[in-house]
């Protein structure tokens, strides 16, 4: 009996994997598998609407026990590069020159003419898709007649916030051009409103420009987003994984990138987060294909609404059962707190504001299963991107946005600045905000305290057994180590930092 | 011992050849799971039919129907029914300059309509239009409950109102908002029992004293002059700030004796005043139609102002008042529900009046009451009001905006529309 009360101890203590391998913590994913087929569907935004607003995506959040941690990170919490995200600005600082330039920065549409090649006239957002004289493509859209500027500076500003938060996004340009640049292709067709193919002529051109707002010196302003490299396989949704690619193997509700994307959106009002507006790609790189997800048409952020100014109820749910009942019953005399909000009449910008701009209250347009699963690390990672702006950083995406008003842009410059502080505020109270952890020349461990407010803080060392996750005091060097990290000021959080022979490899946060 | 040993020496081995022994190894592991299993990223049989709806643009062909013929619903006078018939649409004649329209239509009261219509929008670079409206009208039986302010309920007749016009209108919007106007046009009438058998016909019930031309048929020629000043932040749709003021006189000559000739000035002012953020609203309307004829010039009553129903008056029956002159005025709180419905709670006064003297705040009718407020693309699409009045409560679903503007023209100078 003896005997096998020995061999199951044995058995369990080897079936334990370590908490950390040789290679933690990875910094990029591991090199993608080969994806042979790969089946462009398309999504229903009716669908995406109605399930996610009335029924129940993805796994949630469990209503009691230990929360679902989220997924798709290294040991230190941080997601690895690939296919869905790259570190960027908080670990690699970037130039006001490379916060500018975003994703690309070199390619905007080339030559003095331009072949259209393709249009959408019906509906309230006309526009073209062309070939430039290098015979690249480009979307060409446009801003609606009452908000000149407004869906292409929030198209151009968004896009390089996301992407120097991270994200893969298509590479746009503000592009201004008279109508002789355009030269239609041969045998183009159009779709009419009822979706019947004709084919397109130099008249269509003109109905569609009539349609958009034309600069004091006659000539036409529109973003230019550059055709995405490989081949369109419809967007990702925010719950679940693609069931035929390989490489994805973490339900999109879990992972850190898509729940921390809420605080983002939270900051720059990207309330049309949802699926349609992201896009997968199947690319080549290295001799392998793999898919490369994207998000997508920022024209409806910040105050805009593409066609027009955003609704100023943009940050709450186009429909909640409780908030319903609650304006019905209460014949609305318990306003909603964005209903408070007031806002600058600038058209370039619409309705964006940072004074009533709550974090912690603002929503999508319907519920999105990864941002609803998010946890206090999921926003603290965020929030600590969102911080690492600074004021001249915002300042320079702002100004990629062109816009006329040099009073609109320092608006909404000092706006962001205010959305920014109120995350930090809203999200660093939450876990130890601390970060950057690093051993000195000493070997002392250190860190930033990005809130620069917490004071009282203790550590306290213990060895660590990588193979059973067994914590005993530190007697003596040991080649694992795991200090933690409180604060008297915040006594249920803490930080835990493994550090593995003068190595940190590891972090956890408690809260 | 050596044989647990032993056994204690396996097992060791094989529980250490599972661990991957690396990140990128346990990575591996779930990718080689995950690739044993793969198979289509297929939507849902409900997603893709949505996505098909969608794509198959059903609602906007249905719309626009085939080469321009489609199914009209609906638009039929109050208490008419369901009406129901072919139109043939189209605005893309002259490239896109001329919309023409006709249509027939059949309701379950057995009304009947007839519309062809053809604009000119956009001459001058949009600042002149000019359209040409023809009708004909054969309603079975309209209510009426005789002329004058104090009419009791249960004295509710009815009669059939045929008649054919023809209208040419002419506006000019010099600056975006404000627009001038004018019109002439034909109508030629003709009144005769009403079909409802659950109330009398009008003309056994009074003479034409009281309903003056129950007797005779009349045509007219009509001309008239409008003015529009609108600064509605959504003229066309759900409007939530500005105002629409509307001044129209119209001259109604009468060309087969002269008796029953009138001039008709028409003004409807509406004024939206909003706040937090435009999701609170009140919306007021004040307006009024006052006529005048010559010495002992007598108003058709079928040509009178009336009051009552789903538009003005909602605790009314429609149609419950008529005279010579009216006055009405609305006011609504509306809020926010969600983002597709508002509420509203609304109160109505007013009154119809032999002489334009009487034109003051005395003697009001009054209703008031909720509603919900549909809408869609910023646009109401169906509201239901339930209003009270000391004649009762009323329930009116329509698929329309209260305050919404009817079109310029002497066409729109006749009450029963």
């Amino acid at each position: 009996m003896k005997h096998v009360f020995v061999l199951l101890s044995l058995a369990c203590a080897a079936l334990a994997q370590p908490k950390f391998y040789p290679d933690d913590p990875l910094d990029r994913e591991p090199a993608p598998r080969n994806v042979d087929k790969v089946l462009n569907r398309k999504l229903s935004d009716y669908y995406d609407l109605f399930s996610h607003q009335f029924g129940k995506t993805g796994e949630r959040q469990p209503k009691t026990g230990p929360p679902i941690p989220a997924r798709a990170v290294n040991t230190l919490g941080e997601p690895m590069d690939g296919a869905w995200y790259v570190k960027r600005h908080y670990y690699r600082r970037m130039s006001p020159e490379e916060l500018k330039r975003g994703p690309g920065g070199k390619n905007p549409p080339a030559g003095a003419k331009w072949t259209v090649v393709g249009a959408k006239s019906e509906g309230i957002t006309p526009g073209f898709t062309i070939l430039d004289e290098k015979k690249q493509r480009y979307f060409i859209k446009f801003d609606p007649l009452s908000n000149p500027e407004i869906a292409t500076a929030a198209d151009s500003i968004t896009s390089r916030f996301f992407y120097a938060l991270g994200y893969h996004v298509p590479e746009n340009y503000i592009v201004f051009f008279r109508p002789e640049q355009l030269e239609l292709g041969p045998d183009v067709q159009l779709a009419d409103a009822t979706g019947k193919k004709r084919k397109m002529t130099n008249r269509d051109i003109y109905e569609i420009l009539v349609k958009v707002p034309k600069t004091k010196d006659g000539r036409y302003r529109a973003t230019a987003s550059r055709g995405i490299e490989g081949k369109p396989v419809g967007p990702p949704r925010y719950y679940g994984t693609r069931k035929d690619d390989p490489n994805d193997i973490v339900p999109h509700e879990h992972r850190r990138d898509l729940r921390g994307l809420h605080v983002f959106s939270a900051w720059l009002n990207h309330d049309d987060s949802r699926s349609i507006n992201n896009y997968d790609s199947l690319v080549r790189e290295d001799g392998r294909q793999f898919l490369r997800h994207y998000l997508l048409d920022f024209g409806s952020t910040l105050g805009s609404a593409s066609q027009k100014a955003n609704s100023p109820r943009s940050g709450a749910y186009f429909f909640g059962w409780k908030s319903s009942a609650r304006q019905l019953f209460t014949l609305g005399l318990a306003p909603p707190y964005w209903a408070f909000a007031n806002y600058e009449k600038y058209p370039s910008l619409g309705l964006f504001e940072g004074d009533v701009f709550n974090p912690e209250f603002w929503v999508a347009e319907y519920p999105n299963p990864a941002f609803l699963n998010r946890l206090p690390d999921d926003e603290f990672w965020a929030a600590k991107q969102v911080m690492d702006f600074s004021d001249d950083d915002i300042r320079a995406i702002v100004s990629t946005g062109l816009l006329s008003d040099p009073k609109a842009a320092e608006y909404l410059v000092q706006a962001l600045i205010k959305r920014r502080d109120k995350i930090g505020k809203a999200y660093f109270s939450k876990v130890l905000p601390f970060d950057r952890f690093r051993l000195d020349a000493d070997g002392a461990l250190v860190w930033d305290d990005l809130s620069n407010s917490v004071k009282d803080t203790r550590i306290a060392w213990f060895a660590f057994d990588n193979a059973t996750g067994a914590r005993t005091p530190a007697s003596g060097p040991s080649p694992w180590a795991v200090a933690e990290i409180t604060a008297a000021s915040l006594p249920k959080q803490s930080v835990h930092v493994f550090v593995r022979s003068g190595t940190i490899v590891g972090l956890d946060r408690t809260w | 011992m050596q044989r647990y040993l032993a056994s204690l020496l396996f097992l060791a081995a094989v529980l250490h050849a599972q661990d991957p022994g690396s990140r990128t190894a346990v990575i591996e592991k779930e990718r080689d799971a995950k690739a044993a299993k793969l198979e289509p990223d297929e939507v849902s049989p409900a997603e893709k039919r949505l996505r098909m709806f969608k794509d198959g643009k059903y609602l906007e062909r249905l719309a626009a129907g085939y080469n321009g013929l489609r199914v009209k619903i609906g638009n039929m006078v109050t208490g008419g029914g369901f009406a129901i018939g072919p139109e043939y649409f189209r605005e893309d004649l002259l490239r896109g300059r001329l919309t023409t329209r006709a249509s027939a239509q059949f309701s379950t009261r057995g009304y009947q309509k007839y519309e062809a219509q053809a604009i000119l929008p956009r001459l001058a670079n949009g600042k002149i239009s000019l359209e040409g409206i023809g009708s004909h009208r054969n309603y079975a039986s309209l209510q009426y409950y005789g002329t004058g302010p104090q009419r009791p309920k249960d004295l509710r007749t009815n009669y059939r109102l045929e008649d054919t016009s023809v209208d040419g209108i002419l506006a000019v919007e010099p600056r975006r908002g404000v627009k001038f106007g004018a019109s002439l046009g034909y109508l030629w009438t003709n009144v005769g029992p009403g079909n409802d058998k659950r109330f009398a016909s009008a003309e056994t019930v009074f003479s034409p004293s009281v309903a003056p031309g129950i007797d005779e048929q009349a045509n007219f020629l009509r001309n008239g002059f409008f003015a529009q000043y609108d600064n509605r932040d959504d003229p066309l749709g759900m409007a939530k700030s500005g105002g629409n003021y509307v001044v129209q006189y119209s001259w109604f000559h009468d060309q087969r004796n002269d008796r029953l000739g009138f001039r008709r000035l028409d003004i409807e002012l509406q004024k939206f005043i909003p706040f937090l953020n435009k999701t609170r609203v009140i919306a007021l309307r004040a307006k009024t139609t006052l006529t005048a004829t010559d010495d002992d010039g007598q108003i058709p009553f079928y040509l009178q102002p009336i009051l009552g129903g789903s538009d003005d008056l909602r605790g009314y029956r429609f149609f419950r008042f008529s005279d010579r002159n009216s006055m009405v005025m609305n006011a609504e709180y509306r809020w926010e529900i969600f983002s597709g419905l508002d509420g509203a709670i609304f109160a109505d006064a007013g009154k119809v009046f032999p002489r334009r003297g009487m034109l003051n705040f005395h003697d009001l009718e009054s209703s008031a009451g909720f509603g919900l407020r549909f809408n869609a693309h910023n646009a109401t699409f169906m509201r239901l009001d339930l209003a009270f009045s000391q004649e009762g409560v009323q329930l009116w679903i329509k698929f329309n905006d209260i305050f919404l503007s009817r079109r310029f023209g002497t066409s729109t100078g006749q009450p029963v529309y």
